[in-house]
């Protein structure tokens, strides 16, 4: 299969007063997975329907390969699509779902059905192709719904909220055979979710969205690592976030940062942007990131509120003086610190990630 | 239903002896059946027995069964109904189908609208809006002074006496029981089911005809199902618009019956348009069962 590239040009969309997407650009790589992640209202399934064909963009033009598709109806722009809820024909058997779309382009049918033959075997159900679709469980049917999407061959995969519908050690699964399919058949995908965990683990890039625009797009670790924003902080997991101001460059881009509230403490973080003396900053340190110490070392005091069991990690919720949201820290630890104990938090300089910084 | 079952575990768990109040006993239906049995069964038991035993079954009991089903001129009165009933079906089917389409999938905020005007001639009496449209169509009326003044006829068309405008006046009171018939299913169809059609290649009628069209079939059964038997029992329209051009069992059983007055044979006919209809619903039933195992 080769794989064809997507490009998004300056497309928008407004529904009414409402602008559902800002001019949005975005170039997606042939054969790469991108997710599109934000919550709802967000505009990342307009943007997935308006590159389906379902909503026509305002401006923009969206391009296939070099093919200009904007003007095309869906079942001319060689698409295939899995919905939430599967949205398989009722009405017909598993193998003729999976035929569908090669019956609608005029295939021969032996040559459909050995093709649907070949699709349900790819996804582990060679023996179900004459079952109706009532029979099949959640999981069984959204393998149809991907073997039905693939039949055709398309250019481009668009994936709604494809594992919305599963149970959880359901969806983590299909997570990943849904990309090693997507990696073996080298198709270009997006994917649409509003489920972090399930963009970060199932594609090459993600791209953030709020409010109709992409707020940051690189690949998971980055995204994930380097937050750009508080709200692509607080939208991938859980992050810590701090008010501080500037206090001296240490070395190339290692700032001390003296924290607001309380009593002012000193602590590190590397700028990603220019900093000097003085500027007001947050910054953010994820959960797995905060180490605590022994009361007695360095390292921003803090005093555990609550320690929960979480399986194979422990959550602490710390308050420190002069905050009033608390703290959390994942640790792997085997035994658990008290609540009510008294601890230092410590982090390497380059895991306080800089987020916004102010006059 | 939580309600009814949180009313009725109680009801369930306590013993009959305390003599409790209980909702859920079969004491309420019986004002229903008492009703049902005075109004419906014993009438139409008087009526079957009426067709066997009084006139000419007095000597042979199936006489006016026979007469009716083997009789040239009676006979094809009895086929003339059900072709009636079906071209109204069919021209009912048509007209509604579109209608119920538009107003699940485009009318929005206008579907209440649509569904008032759909329902506002139920609402009127029967002989109000047959003589409305005795009002359109007379040799004078709306529709003939339009069609002349725009020259595009030279003398008026003569409406009023063709058998069309018994199927014009049909289809009107019929159309709501299409269109009501059919929405209730397509509302439960999900747009993205033809949304995935389209995007697996099919165009916008290819779509509708593979996954619209036999989703619905459900709605459209029940639809023509209830035109059908209601237009073989239908009167007031017939003897209003038809004015004898139509001669369906419906007239004729009042002609028998008022002017004849053979009320055996009145019977007879009933009980047959009473056996068909029946036949209708459990060919529906028949129907929306083989469906409902396959889902």
């Amino acid at each position: 299969m080769i794989s064809v590239p997507l490009g998004l040009r300056g497309i928008s969309k407004s529904y009414g007063q409402v602008q559902a997407l800002k001019p949005l650009s975005l170039e997606v790589a042939g054969g790469e997975m991108l997710a599109l992640l934000g919550p709802s209202g967000c505009g990342k399934t307009t943007t997935l329907r308006a590159i389906a064909g379902f909503e026509q963009p305002d401006t923009g033009a969206i391009f296939i390969g070099d093919k200009d598709v904007t003007e095309l109806p869906p079942n001319r722009r060689d698409l295939g699509m899995v919905f939430q809820n599967y949205s398989l024909f009722p009405h017909m058997t598993v193998g003729e779902n999976v035929a569908f779309g090669l019956k609608m382009r005029g295939t021969a049918r032996a040559e459909r059905d050995e093709r649907a033959r070949k699709l349900l075997a790819m996804v582990r159900l060679e023996q179900f192709g004459d079952r109706q679709i009532h029979q099949l469980s959640g999981g069984q049917q959204q393998r149809v719904a991907l073997a039905r999407a693939l039949a055709t061959d398309p250019k481009i995969l668009l994936l709604d909220e494809p594992l919305g519908a599963l149970d959880k050690n359901l969806r983590e699964s299909m997570q990943f055979e849904l990309r090693a399919i997507q990696r073996r058949l080298g198709i270009t995908s997006i994917l649409v979710t509003h489920d972090q965990e399930e963009a970060l683990t199932m594609s090459d890039r993600v791209a953030v969205m709020s409010a109709g625009q992409i707020v940051q797009i690189g690949a998971p670790a980055e995204i994930y690592g380097r937050p750009a924003t508080r709200f692509v902080a607080d939208f991938l997991g859980t992050a810590n976030v701090f008010s501080a101001t500037a206090v001296a460059e240490q070395g190339a881009g290692l700032w001390r940062v003296a924290l607001s509230g309380g009593e002012p403490i000193e602590v590190a973080l590397t700028a990603t942007k220019p900093l000097s003396p003085g500027q007001q900053l947050t910054f953010a340190v994820r959960p797995e990131r905060l180490a605590m110490g022994s009361p007695e070392g360095t390292g921003l005091p803090a005093r555990i509120r609550d320690v929960v069991f979480r399986g194979s990690f422990l959550t602490y919720e710390l308050d420190i003086e002069g905050r009033d949201t608390p703290i959390f820290v994942y640790s792997q630890g085997r035994t658990a610190a008290a609540a009510g104990s008294t601890v230092r938090l410590n982090w390497e300089p380059d895991c306080a990630i800089l987020l916004e910084a102010g006059a | 239903m939580t309600a009814v079952a949180s009313i009725a575990a109680p009801a369930e768990g306590a013993p009959r002896k305390r003599g409790r109040f209980r909702l859920a006993s079969p004491l309420w239906a019986a004002p229903a059946i008492i009703f049902l049995l005075a109004f419906l069964i014993v009438p139409l038991s008087a009526n079957l027995i009426r067709s066997v035993t009084l006139g000419e079954a007095a000597q042979q009991p199936f006489a006016y069964y026979q007469k009716l089903l083997f009789d040239a001129y009676y006979s094809g009165i009895f086929l003339n109904t059900f072709k009636v009933s079906l071209i109204t079906t069919v021209c009912t089917l048509i007209v509604g189908y579109p209608v119920a389409y538009f107003m699940v999938r485009y009318a929005g905020r206008w579907n209440g609208l649509i569904l008032f005007c759909l329902i506002a001639p139920l609402l009127t009496s029967i002989i109000m809006r047959t003589f409305g449209w005795r009002v359109l169509l007379a040799r004078r009326g709306l529709l003939n002074v339009w069609l002349t003044d725009l020259g595009l006829i030279d003398r008026p068309i003569d409406i009023l006496n063709d058998p069309i405008i018994v199927y014009i006046g049909l289809i009107h009171v019929m159309v709501p029981f299409m269109v009501l018939s059919i929405t209730a299913v397509l509302q439960g169809i999900d747009v993205r089911l033809e949304e995935s059609a389209r995007v697996l290649g099919a165009g916008r009628w290819q779509a509708f005809r593979s996954v619209t069209l036999p989703l619905s079939l459900d709605g459209i059964a029940t639809g023509c199902t209830l035109v059908f038997v209601i237009t073989n029992g239908s009167f007031l329209t017939m003897l209003l618009l038809g004015g004898g051009k139509v001669q369906t069992l419906s007239l004729l059983i009042y002609q028998q019956f008022n002017l004849t007055q053979d009320v055996g044979f009145a019977a007879t006919m009933g009980n047959v348009l009473l056996i068909a209809a029946m036949a209708c619903v459990a060919l529906q039933g028949r129907f929306l069962k083989r469906k409902g195992i396959k889902e």
